[in-house]
């Protein structure tokens, strides 16, 4: 870095005016150029940024997610009905819930199609959790429905399957890791708040889990896919930018 | 030099100070971006930011920004927390009873500009560690859940966490200026521009 020379030698110009300023005045400019300039490129810049540092630190998030340890759960005095937002991509769609199947195919030994009255026949968990949405707020919501482990329990994956795609009635798409499908409070839930899950909130059957954000969690989900390797689809919003692992 | 009493940083110290700059510019600014999703103060429909301030572009810009910066910042403020501790830098360094004593007691402008920045700069660590403590709870809710908790909700979570913005950027200005009272541009330039 060049320097500018200084006058430091008495003057007395310098009791008068601020002269002296001019060169920390013009760094400060620099420095506010420098950041402007900064957040135009920067933002720019951001998939690069974005690819290089979201596979470590999917690494660290994967290391300390513990796949076995509950998450603590709220009182039913805690629900906060009001904050839960309803977002979806394209609207809600309309589904007729008793022609409504739940596929769970892909590399398991089992492939299933089961109908609500099917999945409600299988053991309910309900947990009120914290639902955390990537924009920022959080809503605690009671949940309830069955435990995915227990559906792919009787669907068998086999050894080799690592992920899980979810499809949804209106074309929304995610892909997990086996392991936070396999957590005790990740949940195919038909009820929300001890009532029957509304349409807009993903009827007949969501994802609700503690341990993703809320872009992971599909409304609507049709169909639960196994397979060994993620392909060059990971995610609506994932394909668009957004972190695929997610954890919380 | 023509300057008698010209400081003398360390390296380490100049580094360090660099990479804050830097880091934490990027930090708060990629914050911003977050920010704006979801108003802290009001939601969707609150108190936007102007986004010009904005670094990522949109939400998940922000987002990649922050979560490669935060590993910056947080090691750049371990490893210089360790070599404090190595050099015995933060016994003599930093905010100490003298001081205090100064600001209550000492008649002398000078020693109580010095006693002043020492205040400032120190508490610049606390606000820092709390910004990561509830950077790390808004992270990572589910796992740590006890930082959530701790702060009473994950409302007032964020706002801690936002509120890091507004006190260093209130500290590092007073940080600056009371340097510039303490020594002068030239202890500025020694932190920042000139080899010494």
């Amino acid at each position: 870095m060049t320097q500018e020379p200084e006058q430091k030698s008495p003057n007395t110009e310098l009791e008068i005016d601020d002269g002296t300023d001019t060169i920390p005045r013009r760094r400060f400019l620099n420095l506010a150029g420098a950041g402007l300039l900064t957040i135009g490129f920067g933002s720019l810049a951001e998939g690069v940024v974005g690819g290089i540092s979201e596979p470590l630190n999917q690494q660290v998030e994967s290391l300390i997610f513990q796949p076995q340890q509950p998450i603590p759960e709220f009182p039913i005095t805690a629900i906060e009905p009001d904050k839960l937002i309803v977002n979806s991509f394209r609207g809600t769609p309309t589904i007729n819930s008793d022609a409504y199947r739940l596929i769970i195919d892909g590399e398991v030994n089992n492939p299933l199609s089961l109908s609500m009255s099917d999945l409600q026949k299988l053991p309910l968990t309900s947990m009120v959790i914290r639902h955390v949405c990537v924009e920022g707020w959080a809503a605690i919501v009671q949940w309830g429905g069955v435990r995915l482990r227990d559906l792919l329990a009787i669907a068998k994956p086999l050894p080799q399957s690592k992920y899980v795609y979810f499809y949804s009635a209106d074309g929304y798409y995610e892909s997990w890791d086996l392991d936070s499908v396999l957590h005790p409070q990740t949940l195919m839930a038909y009820q929300k708040n001890g009532q029957p899950l509304a349409p807009e909130n993903g009827a007949p059957l969501r994802l609700a889990s503690p341990v993703k954000l809320g872009y992971k969690l599909s409304k609507w989900v049709t169909r639960i896919q196994l397979t060994s390797e993620l392909g060059e689809k990971r995610g609506y919003w994932e394909d668009l930018g957004y972190e695929w692992y997610a954890g919380l | 030099m023509r300057s008698p009493v010209m400081p003398k940083q360390a390296l380490p110290t100049k580094v360090f100070h660099w990479v804050s700059l830097v880091s934490l510019f990027l930090m708060m600014t990629s914050g911003l971006q977050i920010y704006n999703a979801n108003p802290v103060f009001g939601g969707r429909s609150g108190l936007h930011m102007p986004p010009i301030f904005g670094l990522g572009g949109w939400l998940a810009g922000g987002r990649h920004w922050h979560f490669a910066m935060m590993w910056i910042f947080v090691l750049n403020l371990l490893w210089y927390g360790i070599y404090i501790l190595l050099t015995r830098r933060w016994q003599h360094r930093y905010v100490s009873g003298k001081d205090v004593k100064a600001l209550l007691v000492s008649q002398n402008v000078k020693r109580k500009n010095y006693a002043w920045h020492r205040v400032v700069y120190t508490l610049l660590i606390p606000i820092l560690l709390l910004s990561i403590f509830t950077g790390v709870g808004m992270y990572k809710p589910a796992q740590f859940y006890w930082i959530v908790d701790s702060f009473g909700g994950w409302d007032a979570l964020r706002i801690t966490h936002f509120m890091a913005v507004p006190s260093t950027l209130i500290l590092g200005f007073l940080h600056s200026q009371l340097g510039r009272k303490v020594g002068g541009d030239r202890l500025l330039d020694s932190m920042f521009w000139r080899n010494n």
